[in-house]
Parts: C-alpha cells; structure tokens; sequence
C-alpha cells in the first residue's frame, strides 16, 4: 500500500463509521452492512489461507463458532464483558487452527479439503450435542451487544444498530489493515512464495511449515473474532450458524470477491449478503440463482470481482 | 474497494429496497409479517404453517377484513423465508419491521431463529407472535413483546409423562432428532416423567437420516418396554415400520402429528395400533370449533387439517383481534391488547401469560385396531375411537 | 457378541448407499482428478426422476432405474461439456464450481418437487426375510445384492474391455495414454457417463426403502467421502471396503458410545487415517494433486 492509500485509509475508515454512527441510514440498510461485516471479517481470515497461501479451508465456519461460543459462554454462564471476551475468542479460536494446520499441513490439496470438512463437521456436532456447555441446537440466547465506555473525553456506545453496524464496520476495517500489514511483510510474501511453488521456496530456505502453520493460526483468529462479532450482532450463538454449508459459503465469499485480494472478502461478503436479500422476492429460485452465478463466474472470470474491477480499471487507464 | 463502487452499490441496494417497500400498509390494508421456512430441512412443516395462515388470512378477507378505527383494512401477508438460520432470521425481521413496517410479525419453526429475531422485535416495538417452536426458554428471556400460542415441550411432555407413569411403562426408550425438536422433546420428557423413571435407551438421529436398523439393535438389547419417537411425520413413518418389521414387543410413543389419517395413510392400522401420542390438534376430535376447522381446511387444501396450520391460523386471528381490539396498527398498542386478549381459537383458548405463553390443551390419543383414534386425555374431552 | 454381528449387518446396509456414491465419485477423481461435490445432489435427482417415472408414467420399477440412469447420464454429459472440461487443469476451480452446482441443483429440485419428502412405494420390496432371529428388509438385501453387481460389472468393465482399459490407462498416466493414442477426451466423458449412472442406480435403490427428499443425497456424500479416504483416493477397490467400513464403524460405535457422536466418530477416523496412512487402505496413488 503506498503512504496515500494508507492515510486515507487513516482517514477515510473513521469517517466512514462516525457517518454510519451518526444514524442517518435506514435501519435495514446498516443491519445489512453489520450482517455483510460478520462474514466479511471471517472471510478475511480465509483469504490469507486460501488467497494467499493457497489453502482451501472447508471447515472456516467451525473457527467463527469457536469465537462465538467462547464470547457466549464468558458473557452470558461467567458475566465477563465483550471487551474481556474478545481476545480469548481469538486465542481460542487461533489456537485451534494452529493445532489443526500443524496436523493436516502436510496433507495435499483433497485430503487437506476433507480433513479440514471433517473438523468443521466434528466440531458442529460438538456445538449440537454438548449440551451442558453449549445448550444445544437450540442455541446460546441472550449474547450482549459490546459494553459501551468514555475513551479520551468521547462516549463510545454500542447497543444500538447505527452504533453497532459503525462498530461492525471498524472492527472489519481494523481485520483489511491487520491482513494488509501481513501481506505486505515478509511473511506475506513468503505465503505467496510457497503458494507459487513450494519446492523452490523450501529450497530458498523458506520454512514453508511453520509459514503455512502461522498463516492458518492467524486466519482462524481473524475468524474467531469475526465469531464474537456476529455473536453480538445476532446476540445468540447456535449451531445453525456454523454448520459446513455456512464453511463452504465462506470459500464462495472469498472466491467471488477475489481469492489473493486485499479487497476481496469485502467485496464477496458484501455480495454475497447483499443479493440474496435483494433477490428476496425469488425464494427458493434466489438460491439457484446464486449457484448458477457461482458456477458462470468459474467458468469465466475465476479472479473474482476484485479481478474483474482491476481488469476494468486497468483498460480505462489505458485508454486515457 | 474504491469509495465510488461503495457509493453505487449503496444506492443499487438502497434503490431495491425501495421499491420492495411499495408493498407496505396502505390505502385499505393491513400487511402483517410471516417468517417460516420455504425452503431447506424444515420447509415441509413450513408448508403447514403457511397453510394456516393463508387460510386464516383468506377468510378474514371474505369477512370483510379486518375493522380498524372505522376502517375495513383487508389483511395482506409479507412472507420471508428464514430457512431455519439465525443471520437469515434477523434480517427478515428487521425488513419486515423497519422496510415494509409491519404491525405485527407472526410464524417461524425454528426454536434457534427466535433469540436472534426477538430483540429486533423489541427494538422496533413490534409484537412477534410464534406458532411452532416449541423450546421452552424462548418465551423467558423477559422480552414483552414475544408472545407464542402453541404449547412448549415441558407443557407437552407433561401431558403424557403423568401417562406414562400411570401406564408404568418402564424402562423407556427415546429415538430423537438430533436438533431443537428432538433435544428439546427428550429433554421436556425427561422432566416430566417421576424422578427416576428409568430411561433404557436414547438415540439421537440427524435429520434426513432415515436408516433406524442401529437403533433398533440398541434398543432391542436394552429391554426398553417403550419406545417414543422425537420427530415429524416423514422419519416418523419410517421408524415405525422399521421398528415393526424387527418385530421389537415394544408399545409406540409418538409425538404431534402422529395421530393423523396422513400419518395413517403412510403406514396402516396393524402397525399403529395402540401406539399413543400427545397431539396438540387431534383432526376429528368431536368439538365443534376443530371439526368446523378441519372441514375448511379440507375444503381447501383436499387434505386433512394439520396442528401447525391450526396453531398459525390461531395465530392470525389472534393478531387481528388484537389489532380490531387496538382500534390501531401501532405496535405497541396491538402489544398491549395481545397481553390482555382472550380468543376462542381452534385448538383452544388463547390466553397469554405474563411471559406471553398461551396455554392451549395438550391432547394424547390413542390408535384404534381400526386405523381412529380415541382421546384419552384430557380426562374432560375423553372419547372414544373414531375422535382423534 | 450377537448386538456386535446384528450392528455389523446393519452397518454393510448403509455402507453400500456409501459404496455407490464413493465409486461414483472416484471414477470421476481417477480420470479428472476433482472431486465432484455436487456427487450428492445428482444421487438425489436420481432418486427424484426414478420416483416420478415410477410414480407417473410407468408403474415399472426396473424402467423407473433405466429412467433414471439415462436422465443422469445426459446431466453428467452437460456438466462435463458446460463446467468440467472447461476448469480442467485448475483443481481449486472445478471443486468450487461443484459446490455452486449443489446450491443449484438441490433448489432447483425443491422449486419443482417442493420440500416435502416422497413416497416411493415399490411393493415388491417392502417385504421381510426373517435370518434367526432377526429380520431384514428385501430392499436392504436388493442394494447390497445390486450394490455387489454393479461393483462386479464395474470391475469386469475396467479389467476386460478396451474402453475400461483406456479408461483405467488415463487415470493411471493421462500423458502417456496420449502418448498410446487413447482419445483422453472420450474418456473423461466415459468416467462421467458411468458415475452418472451409479449415482442414479444408488438414489433409485435408496428411495423405496426410505422417502425421496431434497437433502438425502447430503449424508451419503459426507460419508462416501470418508470411505474414500479410507481406502485410498484413486482406489477402486479401496472405495467398495472403504464405504462399506465406515457403515460399520458407525454403526457399531453406537453399541458404545450415543448415538449423536457417531459422525463424530466416523469423521475423527478419517482424520486419524489421513494422518497416519494418508494413502489410505487401499491407495496406491503418489501422484502429486496439482492446481
């Protein structure tokens, strides 16, 4: 990112949310945008495995419940706060890739595929059938939106949705730059390295290993944070929202917006929330709708949207 | 992304929107909110419940609509379909509360969609009435603005535990759906029943497996006296005929709708005979409200009438009897005439508790040698084969 | 010790269903190398266009099968021609348009057949052989019986013809099929073509014994997986142990643990084999995956 484009960023995101703050927006329209922000932040998490070190994740649904779950049970079974309960979702949920990537890493490309579905299947079935902890399929009700505090003079709430979509949307804005920073270090480009071939990055000296291990460590707490923001959102954590579908959903996301782009989990999130609901007059239809759209754009334009918009771009700068 | 694809997006969404929101309140009528599932797992009991709504809609409008304030509003329904997930449930609700502002939302299956879709309610002072979910925590989560009129699974386990005892079924057996409904209906049971009423066997079965052979061995070997089914109609069918042709001496348990002539048209009366069940709408029970029920529903949808049908059709007459009592469509007024209504519905009287709970008549009825049912409880409304 | 054998039987039962969708998709995977996750969803359209045949036009359960089988395979030809081929060569891609092709299907059948469950009542199959003490359905007995044959016939397909061997050739070495002459287009379309029509023959069988419904081909597909990895991916014969093992483990674990742990147990054990035989029981494959 060039100085520029960081400032504004800078600029830009907190002027973005103190606007959405500001409650001007229709309801519907901010509850759309926090909805599109609880799985773009997730799928920012699966863009640096599967865009950027080539890992398609099909269990990244089980990382945003294990988020979920460890706010939902902190705030509501032990009264912890949002803000105490945050970071642990992470860790939890960053962990438990870590452990996961340093077990199945070493799997190719379709065993790593049903390994990893096997775990988001496992750990549903955990979040089902373990009632004591998680009360069931029925769900963990009554999940606090974030607590609000005074910071530097300035009262910050959050209850209210143009409160919690502003939040939403600075808490998805603070995932882009914490992903950006990354693929810009280093180590981002020792993911892309590995992606592009392994050997030679071995050969280099690269560890591809711990790369891959960190890298999947790292999605899985952008995921888990993503978790506790939707379980805050939705204020209930239930299996339904973590089932594989909603894993596969996920990689759709990041291959629509654009696998390997800054701007696509934002781009497929937004999409992806934003045209079934604008579809909505179709019912079943609007899912069909959706996978034939999905199918079309494999077949001819397999970059995703981010790709698409930097092709258009690129030939109108061309032309002038 | 570019701050001008933002921009255009925005206004593409918020462009569709507004012609989506067209549709709302206006001129002469009342537009109320259904959520319920068209598609995915739970669409077949989706079907039911929009069924009773349709049909209860259809005749309030025959009757002129509903009266408010001086003004006949014909009552018009906005249908979204939540599939049974919590994200999909909350943006159904904040459409159908802020975009097309209805007065009252009504239905939903699924007892994990309701914590999400509650406190949107709340927020936007929009009373939620459910139909089906049957989870009993729902309706205490001190929402005022929740109301249910169907029984709970602790009301209904209740209802045939007492039985069970009385019967000494025992040790029992439960194969369940391994979700709300399943978990919930072992779990009110479990409740229920004496305090150490031995429990030989419980197997949960995810739903659309249809394969009960395991079970069968399992429960088989733990010399259960009684087996009782956790599910709807379709596994249902088919647990019992396995079941039967295992040739396990167990006696049958089942749960809401299987004590049906469409349950009884999946399997036949040799296998379903003596099989008893708890039923919150026995179909030709001899009361008049469920029989004059039955007939119109069976006048217009050829089939026999269903107790998600006649719950959610309870549920929109009473809305609009709140609403004729608001003399308004303002949430909160229709809210408060809800808390203090009292509606002769068709499975009962419809009365809401402080925690918004109507407490309808749980029904168990027992299968006939000839393929009827009898009513056996409760004791008031007892009768013989040919009632259920 | 007789819970133990009644579960092992009950357990082969469900591991055929498996069998015919793990064979159907290893086909596919041994001449293409994808997995075709949409493998699910076209086991159920079979299910659906045998019960309508069945149920409107002919009243025949053998031509509702044959239906079946040519109604998929003409599917398959489209699939092949409109997404398949055209990914070929970019793994990530056609996998991910497999699972565009599940929401497509899958709501397309429920747009027109509506949700609910069908009855599939094929009469002469609801009848019971009583083995001892215990009893089986003829329908359980006619899927492991069909499920055997069409394994058998499979097997002769690909050891004694000159098409099977082509086929068996591509999946083994495709550049040096090419190198022999074998015209590696056709048989991509032949791979197609026959996992088309086991897919149909398994939802044809499962429909009678069960209903026919929107998400029955979603279990299948999870736990044809897992046999897959089981036995060996690219392993014919790994496909056919592997499906019918996990039948097995999962319905004997039920004897010692509930019964809602059972997948739990089915797909821990696949993550153990992955990790500690990633070939699988069976697999014989090195051969790197690409894309």
């Amino acid at each position: 990112m060039s100085r520029m484009a960081v400032l504004a960023f800078c600029l830009a995101v907190p002027a973005l949310v103190w606007g959405i703050a500001q409650g001007g927006l229709p309801p519907y329209l901010l509850h759309i945008l926090a909805l599109a922000c609880t799985y773009a932040i997730p799928a920012i998490g699966l863009n640096i495995m599967l865009g950027y070190a080539g890992l398609v994740c099909l269990g990244h649904a089980a990382f945003v419940g294990l988020g979920a779950y460890t706010l939902g049970i902190l705030a509501v079974d032990h009264g912890w706060s949002f803000w105490g309960a945050l970071p642990l979702a992470a860790v939890v949920a960053g962990v438990a890739g870590g452990a996961l990537g340093a077990v199945t890493l070493r799997l190719r490309t379709h065993f790593f595929m049903i390994a990893t579905l096997a775990f988001g299947l496992v750990l549903h079935a955990v979040m089902n059938n373990w009632e004591e902890l998680t009360r069931g399929p029925v769900g963990l009700p009554g999940i606090p939106r974030p607590e609000g505090f005074t910071l530097l003079g300035l009262d910050f709430a959050f209850r209210r949705l143009p409160d919690f979509a502003a939040f939403a949307v600075g808490a998805t804005a603070v995932a882009f730059a914490i992903s950006a920073l990354l693929i810009r270090s280093d180590f981002g480009r020792m993911l892309v390295a590995i992606r592009q071939d392994e050997t030679l990055a071995a050969a280099k000296g690269v560890n591809v290993t711990a790369g891959k291990v960190l890298a999947f460590a790292i999605g899985a707490a952008i995921a888990g944070a993503g978790g506790a923001v939707k379980a805050a959102f939705l204020r209930v954590s239930a299996p339904a929202s973590f089932e594989y579908l909603e894993g596969i959903n996920l990689v759709l996301i990041v291959i629509i917006g654009g696998a390997g782009r800054l701007s696509g989990p934002l781009l497929g999130a937004l999409l992806f929330v934003a045209l079934p609901e604008y579809l909505r007059v179709a019912a079943e239809w609007r899912l069909v709708f959706f996978g034939v759209a999905l199918v079309m754009l494999m077949r001819f334009a397999p970059e995703g949207l981010a790709g698409i918009l930097a092709r258009v771009f690129r030939r109108r700068a061309a032309a002038a | 992304m570019s701050k001008l694809h933002r921009r255009t997006f925005v206004a593409t969404l918020a462009a569709g929107l507004a012609g989506a929101g067209g549709a709302r309140a206006q001129g002469g009528t009342a537009t109320l909110g259904i959520l319920t599932a068209l598609s995915g797992p739970l669409a077949a009991p989706g079907r039911f419940q929009m069924n009773g709504f349709n049909l209860a809609r259809d005749e309030l409008n025959e009757a002129g609509g509903i009266e408010v304030g001086g003004r006949r509003l014909r009552v018009e329904l906005k249908v979204y379909d939540t599939r049974g997930n919590p994200a999909e449930g909350a943006s159904s609700m904040q459409r159908l509360t802020t975009v097309d502002r209805v007065p009252v939302v009504l239905g939903e299956l699924s007892s994990g969609v309701v914590p999400a879709v509650a406190p949107i309610a709340e927020e936007n002072e929009v009373p939620f009435i459910m139909t089906v979910p049957t989870g009993p925590g729902l309706t205490k989560q001190r929402n005022r603005w929740v109301f249910r009129v169907n029984a709970h699974n602790d009301m209904l386990g209740k209802a045939l535990a007492d039985f069970v005892a009385q019967r000494d079924w025992k040790p029992i057996a439960f194969i369940a759906w391994n979700n709300d409904a399943g978990r919930g209906g072992v779990r009110g049971m479990q409740e229920a029943l004496p305090q150490g009423f031995p429990i030989a066997y419980t197997g949960y079965f995810n739903v659309g497996e249809v394969d009960f052979s395991a079970h069968i061995t399992n429960i088989r070997n733990s010399g259960a006296k009684a087996v009782m089914l956790f599910m709807d109609e379709e596994p249902g069918s088919l647990a019992i005929s396995q079941i039967r042709a295992a040739g396990l001496p167990v006696q049958l348990i089942g749960t809401l709708a299987m004590g049906s002539d469409r349950f009884l048209a999946r399997l036949d009366a040799q296998r379903l005979n003596g099989m008893v069940q708890y039923n919150a709408f026995p179909p030709n029970a001899p009361i008049p409200r469920i029989q004059a029920f039955s007939q119109r529903y069976r006048a217009r949808f050829n089939e026999e009438a269903h107790g998600f049908a006649a719950q959610s059709y309870d549920g929109l007459m009473v809305a609009a009897a709140a609403i004729r009592a608001a003399g308004s469509l303002q949430g909160s007024r229709i809210r408060d005439a809800l808390a203090r209504i009292e509606h002769q519905g068709v499975t009962g009287l419809i009365k809401f508790d402080a925690e918004g709970q109507a407490h309808p008549p749980v029904y168990v009825t027992e299968w006939c040698a000839d393929g009827k049912r009898s009513i056996l409880y409760p004791a008031e409304l007892a009768a013989g084969c040919g009632a259920g | 010790m007789l819970a133990f054998a009644e579960q092992a039987v009950n357990g082969l039962m469900m591991g055929s269903i498996y069998v015919f969708v793990a064979l159907g998709m290893m086909l596919i995977y041994g001449v293409m190398h994808v997995l075709n996750f949409a493998h699910g969803a076209l086991f159920m359209l079979g299910g659906y266009v045998a019960q309508t045949i069945f149920m409107r036009v002919f009243d025949n359960y053998l031509l509702a099968v044959a239906g079946a089988v040519l109604f998929l395979i003409l599917i398959g030809a489209l699939l092949e021609r409109g997404v398949f081929a055209p990914l070929r060569g970019n793994l990530r891609n056609q996998v991910i348009a497999s699972l565009g092709l599940v929401l497509v299907i899958q709501n397309t059948v429920v747009a027109v057949f509506g949700p609910n469950a069908l009855q599939f009542p094929v009469q002469a199959t609801r009848a019971t052989v009583q083995l001892g003490p215990l009893s089986f359905a003829v329908q359980h007995l006619l899927i492991i019986a069909v499920g055997a044959a069409c394994v058998a016939a499979l097997f002769a397909f690909l050891h004694l013809t000159k098409l099977g061997t082509a086929l068996r050739a591509v999946s083994q070495n495709p550049r040096g099929a090419l190198v022999v002459g074998i015209d590696v287009e056709a048989t991509h379309k032949l791979a197609f073509a026959l996992s088309m029509a086991l897919a149909a023959i398994g939802g044809a069988l499962l429909g009678p014994l069960f209903l026919v419904f929107p998400q029955m081909g979603d279990l299948p597909l999870v736990k044809g997986l897992a046999g897959i990895v089981l036995g060996g991916m690219g392993s014919i014969p790994g496909a056919v142990l592997g499906g019918l093992a996990i039948g097995v483990i999962e319905a004997t674990s039920t004897l010692v643990l509930p019964t809602d742990w059972k997948d739990v147990v089915v797909f821990c054990t696949i993550v153990v084999v992955l990790l500690l035989r990633p070939q699988g029981l069976f697999g014989l494959r090195t051969r790197d995956d690409h894309g």
